[in-house]
């Protein structure tokens, strides 16, 4: 394949290729404005941002949006949603290399139906399970706790987390287990020394996965933590809009950019991982 | 059997022939269900239990969130009696179809034209991606700011034209349309991710007959790509539209359903109902209907998975 995309591109497709610049350009036309308008308007003096007609370049400069940011609310948004995007990690790889073990290599018509019937569950939407899950903790002391949210949170991408890691194992040559069984290994054994080893990029992958999500999810910080100290980066970005009063469009900016830094800078170091997690869960629906 | 995925489609590897049929020599033992039982536990505290409860309010009076009194089927016909009901189903039509309408060609477009792309094919790749690395709470905030009547860019454009400034989200339709599009520039993306690791997977022997035949790009794209691409197509569509039904975020940062209920879908109804209306048993039923419409979503994309391994 590469060596026809070489063949190619010796023959040279210049002007063939001016249509598809065009449409990368309106691309860009459509997809960037709204980015770079958040960009220079956190870097702006907060009296500037209602400026009318407004400036594009920022003019003086200022750092204050982002240095406005370090309030203690603040950098509990940003702990908050690291401790649920790590524990849901930790936690779905728990629960869910197991099971994606278990269902590649022992394969049975009740564990297809098992993993159908997860499937099928975590394609729910999640707003019908949210409303009875929020009235349920509300009731008890579950609400606003870490480890409830982590669940919901685990909850939501195992299907996919499963379905990801099933697509890793069965690559994996059966023999290798069956040596190891020979020699005496045990099922948790092969597991631990055999197979985790192996698909050490899939787990990468579904990490990377499941921090996006979780970092980006905005409804179950807004639904099942109703306390402000338990809310996540996303609530922490709407907060400026639904409660704002006066001028903070550029803390808003400011904060908006320094919480899209994280997705933005794994995007950059993991692309392919990154991809291959993202698009793993969706065809299969 | 899910051998086949968009994964391993953008994975290049050719896919391993591992049989995984070793162990059917011996009858699976038992042991094999503790390895299940945490995820099956996690399932059904979060999603079985929740569903059971959801239909169970929707059966009771509710007082706030006390469940009260049985009160039958009473909270779905008053659902089905509801005035506002047709509206939102209509809200909710025109959101999804309106949204697939536009996501669905530019996917696949941006997906034929990165294939297409021989230098700065990462550059414009994440350039295409770039709306939906974000998350939704933050594209529906960013659109917001960018359209704000009072000192956003757009309305100084539209000004300067002499047509006053632009408050896209404070009429019903132009507030339809702007969210509808917002959702649209947000979930592109994800179409031509799976449209490209489809893409792939069209041999190059295929692209050369044609160069050898003297078929144009047009050509190649009716005769090659799409015959291709249809389970693709068919999946993406169902990805996209479920996608869409269970939308909230972007919805609930920019207009909260309204103005006058002009955004409020389905998955709007039931957020509104319990944050606002407190109306537990009320919105116990609009998402019991939500839940059977993805019903139908998903067994029609278990049919297609089934039928063309997609």
């Amino acid at each position: 394949m590469t060596t026809v995309v070489a063949t190619r591109r010796k023959k040279g497709a210049g002007l063939r290729a001016i249509p598809a610049w065009i449409y990368v350009l309106v691309s860009a036309l459509l997809v960037l404005p709204p980015v770079a308008w958040v960009l220079s308007t956190s870097l702006k003096v907060e009296a500037d941002t209602i400026d009318f007609p407004p400036a594009w370049i920022p003019d003086p400069f200022s750092s204050g949006g982002y240095a406005g940011l370090l309030t203690s609310t603040n950098i509990r948004f940003f702990v908050n949603s690291l401790i649920y995007a790590g524990g849901s990690i930790v936690l779905a790889l728990l629960i869910c290399i197991p099971a994606a073990y278990v269902a590649t290599r022992f394969r049975s018509r009740r564990m297809e139906t098992l993993m159908t019937g997860i499937l099928v569950l975590s394609m729910v939407p999640a707003i019908v399970v949210f409303i009875a899950l929020y009235s349920m903790f509300v009731q008890t002391a579950l609400i606003n706790t870490y480890p409830m949210l982590i669940v919901v949170y685990t909850a939501i991408i195992c299907g996919q987390t499963i379905l990801f890691l099933r697509n890793f194992i069965e690559n994996i040559p059966v023999e290798i287990e069956e040596a190891a069984a020979i020699d005496g290994c045990s099922r948790p054994q092969i597991l631990m020394r055999i197979v985790l080893p192996l698909i050490r990029p899939g787990i990468a992958a579904v990490a990377i996965f499941i921090f996006v999500f979780v970092w980006n999810d905005f409804l179950v910080g807004t639904v099942l933590a109703t306390t402000e100290d338990m809310k996540t980066v996303q609530n922490g970005i709407v907060r400026y809009i639904s409660t704002g009063f006066g001028n903070f469009w550029a803390l808003f900016s400011a904060f908006v950019v320094v919480a899209f830094l994280p997705v933005l800078g794994i995007f950059a170091a993991f692309q392919r991982w990154f991809i291959a997690g993202l698009t793993s869960g969706g065809v299969k629906g | 059997m899910s051998t086949t995925s968009a994964a391993r489609a953008l994975d290049s590897r050719t896919p391993s022939s591992s049989p995984a049929v070793a162990s059917r020599r011996r009858r699976p033992d038992r042991g094999v269900w503790i390895y299940v039982l945490p995820v099956s536990a996690v399932f059904l505290f979060v999603f079985v239990g929740p569903l059971i409860y959801t239909a169970w309010t929707a059966l009771h009076e509710t007082n706030f969130y006390a469940i009260g009194e049985f009160s039958g089927l009473t909270s779905f016909t008053e659902l089905f009696a509801d005035p506002n009901l047709p509206k939102q189903i209509g809200t909710t039509l025109a959101f999804s179809l309106g949204a697939l309408v536009i996501a669905l060609p530019a996917g696949l477009l941006s997906a034929t034209v990165l294939n297409s792309l021989h230098r700065f094919k990462r550059t414009v790749r994440g350039l295409f991606l770039l709306p939906w690395l974000m998350s939704q709470a933050t594209a529906g905030v960013i659109w917001l700011w960018f359209l704000n009547p009072n000192f956003g860019p757009v309305t100084a454009i539209t000004t300067s034209l002499g047509m006053g400034p632009t408050d896209v989200f404070s009429s019903p339709t132009s507030a339809l349309v702007g969210v509808t599009l917002i959702t649209a520039w947000w979930s592109y993306p994800q179409a031509m991710l799976l449209f490209l690791g489809a893409l792939q997977t069209i041999p190059g022997e295929l692209r050369e007959s044609l160069k050898m035949d003297g078929g144009g790009v047009w050509r190649g794209f009716i005769s090659i790509t799409l015959p291709y691409l249809r389970n693709t197509i068919v999946s993406v569509v169902i990805v996209l539209l479920m996608l869409y039904v269970q939308m909230v975020t972007i919805i609930l940062v920019t207009t909260r359903g309204g103005p006058l209920g002009a955004t409020e879908t389905l998955s709007m109804r039931v957020f509104n109902q319990t944050f606002n209306d407190f109306d537990l048993s009320g919105a116990s039923a609009t998402a019991i209907l939500l839940f059977a419409v993805n019903v139908v979503l998903t067994l029609v994309a278990i049919r297609f998975r089934r039928k063309e391994s997609l």
